[in-house]
């Protein structure tokens, strides 16, 4: 498909010099310790993990799920790219939250939330889930590289597995999470270049955004140009009801942690930040970028739709963007596209790669196998780990080649199932471990129940994904309240510790008077006597740590923006009516957050980066089972 | 289906 010139191959060696050789050039730095080969020494500003968390969210099967959506359904398939938008309210509470636990993995803050043996078989469920987790979706995105390479070279399907990977494996071994998110930046503005240039080339190829809608009305089927095209309310490819559960699920899901596969991932971002408010603001602008991504996205597919109305085989329309990078664009920058096909294809692979390694050396490594290992020693088992997980995915990705799509279809049930525990477990004092670690087996039952064994045996329907969701969490609840009710709270100095250091958001309120009672935080002012400005500009430490009206405006505003910004992309690039004020609506509405939350997060992390080095301390204790020195 | 939850059992070391 690709017409290779010399100067195409001459660009594209360019660019994985430039994102290889400058990811390499941190080895220096992460070879220091854990904490450098891991999280950067969480030292970064938000504008590294932003760009990392864009970048690891956009992989070679990206492109094509996303034209596979958007021919499908026309620009009401953005909505099944909106499942990102957990992070427009996870950036503001999950993220403060889980970046003042302090926590390497969501594996160790199941010990922070949890105490005893029941928390301790959490950590190693997670960690044992997660580095197997980690080698799937490296296999999975291997796996569509291959396609893509065999797509335009030729090449066998093997080599487009191997070779970007091994090549991406040389600078992650070498220098960690300095070398991933170093590399994730600059693989991220390529990406982006790409994705801008390739949408507007396939746009001005239809004849520009009045072309692209004429071609569409003139099919009849300018419905493809309505994001609130419904096919009813429970029936039909798009009724209203799957729409709100994708917004529960994805929206509400910010409360919670894992409430998306990805939030493993973006975890290790939350964590590198050097504030909590450089958490919140690395975590809101990649996933803001990654919404404004699809927009563009939609607006090529559309015009390459207009062109090209008629291809009734998914594999072939889903090939849509890399047709119009590799058909249209002039010689040169066809090695260009290939650069940035090559960056958004290492930048995931990097990041899986050192999560893994994170999982097993921090969770298994260290925790269970040498608790007094030496930083040099952890390094270097880092650096084992990420080779073995490379390895491992290779032959994954070529067991489970023509079976991806299902297994994908399991990761959806593993996110589904657990879903409401996962929020539970942040926003509910009274939620224990036994309770979340039930609701984990239940899944597994529960989804053997509802996805194969009653609908074979016709007690039950093959129901459709979204019916399924509430489905599973319904019978899930079954399983783990009870369990939960039935068992002891967690130890109340457990929970004290842990709410202290983390302040978290919802029902804490036993912890909370107990907190106050120990002195271990400062009585808030009563309700009634208080008089507040409308939304308060300064903030005393204890001020900031409530959660209060300016977090809520922040909550209730970022999923709006980040809706209108996705929608407001494509329609502004057809120059669709209502594209600029979405766009307007979404800055103007950014700002509003900005200014009502930023002083209240540089209070929140002056006065906890205060404490920091203490917490890290204790956490360090922890880890290899030594008694803490005091509170 | 991460029963990594084998080998923190066994770990699970009065800390």
């Amino acid at each position: 498909m690709a017409n290779f010139t010399i100067l195409d191959v001459l660009w594209a060696v360019a660019f994985l010099l430039l994102m290889v050789g400058g990811a390499f050039f941190f080895y220096r730095l992460a070879r220091r310790s854990e904490s450098d080969f891991f999280l950067a020494g969480r030292g970064l500003p938000w504008w590294l993990p932003a760009s990392s968390v864009f970048s690891t969210h956009t992989a070679t099967d990206t492109p094509m799920w996303v034209t596979g959506v958007i021919y499908a359904n026309g620009l009401r398939g953005l909505w099944y790219t909106f499942f990102t938008a957990w992070t427009a309210i996870g950036a503001f509470v999950s993220a403060r939250i889980f970046r003042r636990s302090l926590a390497y993995t969501q594996a160790e803050w199941q010990t922070q939330r949890f105490g005893g043996l029941g928390a301790e078989m959490l950590r190693g469920w997670m960690a044992g889930w997660q580095v197997f987790m980690n080698m799937f979706i490296l296999g999975w995105v291997g796996i569509a590289m291959g396609k893509v390479c065999a797509l335009a070279f030729g090449w066998p399907i093997w080599v487009g597995l191997v070779l970007p990977s091994a090549i991406t494996a040389f600078y992650t071994l070498a220098a960690g999470y300095w070398g991933v998110v170093m590399g994730d930046f600059l693989q991220g503005i390529v990406a982006i270049f790409a994705i801008v240039l390739v949408s507007l080339v396939g746009v001005s190829a239809a004849g520009g955004p009045i072309g692209v809608t004429e071609r569409i009305v003139a099919i009849g089927e300018q419905w493809r140009l309505d994001a609130f095209a419904f096919t009813g309310w429970v029936d039909g490819d798009f009724p209203v009801v799957w729409w709100l559960t994708m917004l529960v699920i994805s929206v509400i899901g910010g409360f919670g942690m894992g409430t998306s596969i990805d939030w493993y991932v973006e975890a290790q971002r939350i964590q590198s930040a050097k504030t909590v408010r450089d958490a919140t603001y690395g975590l809101w602008a990649g996933g803001a970028v990654t919404l404004i991504r699809n927009g563009f996205w939609a607006a090529g597919i559309l015009a390459f739709f207009s062109m090209l109305p008629n291809i009734a085989d998914a594999a072939d329309y889903e090939l849509g963007w890399f047709r119009l990078g590799f058909e249209l664009l002039p010689t040169g920058l066809i090695g260009v596209f290939f650069g940035a096909i090559l960056a958004i294809h290492l930048s995931t692979i990097s990041s899986h790669l050192n999560l893994g390694a994170l999982y097993f050396t921090r969770d298994i490594y260290q925790r269970y196998l040498k608790p007094e290992a030496s930083e040099r020693r952890l390094v270097w088992v880092g650096r084992v780990s990420t080779f073995v997980l490379l390895i491992g995915s290779f032959f994954y990705g070529l067991m489970m080649e023509e079976i991806t799509r299902w297994l994908i279809f399991a990761l959806w049930l593993m996110m589904a199932g657990i879903w409401l525990p996962n929020i539970l477990q942040v926003v509910w004092w009274r939620f224990n471990a036994w309770g979340y670690l039930a609701g984990w087996m239940a899944n597994l039952g529960v989804s053997w129940l509802v996805v194969w064994v009653l609908p074979a045996f016709g007690v039950l329907p093959k129901l459709p994904d979204h019916l399924q969701f509430w489905l599973l969490l319904a019978l899930g609840a079954v399983v783990f309240v009870p369990v939960t009710l039935f068992t002891k709270p967690e130890k109340m100095d457990q929970l004290l510790r842990y709410y202290v250091m983390t302040r978290p958001i919802g029902w804490w309120g036993p912890v909370h008077r107990e907190a106050v009672r120990r002195g271990l935080i400062e009585k808030t002012a009563a309700k009634s006597t208080e008089s507040r400005p409308v939304i308060r500009r300064t903030w005393t430490p204890q001020q900031a740590d409530e959660w209060t009206r300016e977090d809520w405006i922040a909550v209730i505003l970022s999923p709006l923006v980040f809706a209108a910004l996705m929608i407001g992309v494509t329609k502004l690039l057809l120059l669709q009516p209502g594209g600029l004020w979405l766009v307007l609506g979404a800055v103007l509405g950014t700002g509003v957050i900005y200014w009502v939350i930023d002083p209240k997060l540089r209070a929140v992390s002056g006065e906890y980066e205060a404490q920091q080095a203490r917490y890290v301390e204790q956490l360090e204790q922890r880890v290899r089972w030594q008694k803490e020195g005091g509170r | 289906y991460s029963f990594g939850l084998g080998l923190a059992w066994w770990s699970w070391h009065g800390p």
